[in-house]
């Protein structure tokens, strides 16, 4: 998806304020979550990639403007409206009665056609056995995939379609772009790949900079023939 | 004691109350908590650089599986499924960000700073890092590789610090308590 | 200015290789709540360690009493100490009143099991 998240590269932010104030926006967003319960949301809970990606599609306003925890809670009112646990109308009236504002932006954005999430989780963690060898060896030129991808997915915008040096092999682990969408483990190969500065920003990058990723296989071809 | 215990109820509705009359925010009160755990105590990660910086072999051990070295402290808690661990030198500098979210090695280093979640950093470090580094006050000549490591996955990056000239007969306790989370991120050179 | 924090003897919070310890993530609240007012000037740092001195004696006493009728000594918890110590504080100075605490805690209590709450763990999102 290519929302609001993917920041990477992303211009107009400014410096980097280290002494920032959380946006008051706690007594609102605390009567939001009140009587929210991710029990009984068909496993949600569990599905990490799900929740990112429950996060990454709240209103993009409140994305940038309401931190941290009003992220985490946008995407967790997303997840428990789609999975019927709650309906968005009872959020908000329960909101307003503990004394919200009607004007408050509401980052949640549940939508109409919700993936059902039904996840049990085939082992603790994420690493999966792969049956398939990994493709890549260390020291191999891959390229990433030219095109974003309408739902979850972890290749940067900043990176598509990008020249890069494989550097590390990291085995399976669950492959998020299916995970997020309920479509099952997919296990996939993992890799870490370092692009140069001036492959990702052209010439006005700065100098001597080197870029890692950690990529799914599916992200990658090969350009060694 | 699990966080429905009557304390738990309580503390959280004394907690809503203060927030509500504007008395303080939920922000300065973890702003509290974290000041006074870095400031009383070491972080998990503090103690393996320290380790590292005395210990040749441990550190090429933690350089080449972090994930495995780090597992004869016995750290509690939940761990790092995959820890890789990067080395400064006088060639390269590490920098760890997550552009995507705000993924972070909270089981090394605790709670993240709030710039690093923000748009800021997560834009800017991967496209301007040289930049980004010398506002954080830390200059690095042209010649010196800037590695910047974008968690897009579940591995998780920790930066292992350059060792403090002067520090070198200091005990393993001494160096420990030098070591700061932002230097273990990347955006402080300890000096 | 910020008051020096300092907490010793009795009123010493538990404490584990340098570092503070909470057992579960309440109690970090209730010590940020209590030392962050306290750098707000909402009161004065040593007025809050008094309360928590006071209530600790006080349960010192009561435990003491218990031990000579022959009971069992009860447990000795820290952080609901702290989190009365400040309550007290908090109701004396009237910058909470005990009505609508009360109230608050008895909605709490009324929230299903397993509602969220964003702290310290929540990280990897």
């Amino acid at each position: 998806m290519d929302g609001i998240h993917d920041l990477g590269g992303k211009e107009g932010f400014g410096a980097v304020e280290r002494e920032l104030d959380e946006p008051v926006f706690h007594a609102r967003w605390e009567a939001r979550v009140f009587g929210l319960n991710l029990t009984g949301a068909g496993g949600a809970g569990r599905n990490a990639d799900h929740f990112r990606h429950a996060i990454e599609r709240i209103e993009p306003a409140a994305y940038l403007t309401h931190g941290y925890y009003g992220r985490w809670l946008g995407g967790l009112e997303i997840r428990i409206v789609e999975a019927g646990v709650l309906d968005t109308a009872s959020i908000t009236r329960r909101a307003l009665e503990l004394g919200a504002s009607p004007n408050d932006l509401i980052a949640a954005r549940p939508s109409a056609h919700p993936d059902r999430i039904d996840y049990r989780p085939a082992e603790d963690g994420h690493r999966r056995g792969v049956r398939r060898e990994a493709r890549f060896v260390a020291g191999a030129r891959v390229r990433t995939r030219a095109h974003g991808v309408p739902g979850h997915t972890r290749l940067p915008a900043y990176a598509r379609g990008r020249v890069g040096i494989v550097t590390a092999r990291h085995g399976g682990w669950v492959y998020p772009d299916s995970n997020a969408h309920g479509h099952g483990e997919d296990p996939q190969h993992l890799y870490t790949v370092a692009f140069d500065g001036h492959e990702l920003w052209g010439d006005r990058a700065e100098r001597n900079v080197v870029v890692h990723l950690d990529l799914f296989e599916p992200y990658l071809e090969s350009l060694d023939g | 004691m699990d966080d429905h215990s009557a304390p738990a109820i309580r503390a959280e509705a004394i907690e809503s109350l203060l927030i509500e009359k504007g008395l303080i925010s939920a922000a300065d009160i973890d702003e509290v908590v974290e000041r006074y755990n870095d400031r009383i105590g070491p972080l998990n990660g503090a103690r393996v650089v320290a380790r590292a910086w005395r210990d040749p072999t441990f550190k090429r051990a933690l350089l080449a599986d972090g994930t495995a070295a780090i597992a004869e402290f016995a750290f509690e808690g939940a761990q790092t499924e995959k820890l890789v661990v990067v080395e400064n030198t006088d060639r390269v500098h590490n920098v760890v960000v997550c552009t995507l979210c705000s993924c972070y090695p909270w089981a090394m280093l605790g709670l993240p700073p709030r710039w690093y979640k923000d748009p800021a950093y997560r834009s800017r470090i991967v496209r301007e890092p040289r930049r980004v580094l010398r506002e954080f006050g830390v200059d690095l000549a042209d010649d010196v590789e800037i590695r910047v490591w974008d968690s897009s996955a579940e591995v998780r990056y920790m930066v292992l610090p350059q060792q403090p000239a002067n520090a070198a007969r200091e005990s393993e306790a001494e160096l420990t308590a030098r070591v700061t989370r932002d230097s273990m991120i990347g955006v402080e050179v300890l000096r | 200015m910020t008051a020096e924090f300092s907490l010793d003897g009795a009123a010493a919070p538990p404490m584990q290789n340098g570092e503070l310890v909470f057992d579960a993530p309440w109690q970090g609240r209730a010590f940020g709540m209590a030392r962050g007012m306290a750098e707000r000037g909402i009161y004065a740092w040593d007025d809050f360690r008094d309360r928590l001195i006071a209530e600790i004696g006080a349960f010192d006493r009561d435990a003491e009493a218990i031990v000579r009728r022959g009971g069992a000594a009860p447990e000795f918890r820290y952080y609901e100490h702290f989190l009365r110590a400040l309550e007290t504080l908090l109701v004396e100075r009237a910058i909470l009143v005990r009505g609508e605490l009360g109230a608050r805690v008895h909605a709490f209590e009324e929230r299903p099991h397993g509602h969220d709450h964003a702290h310290a763990h929540d990280h990897d999102y």
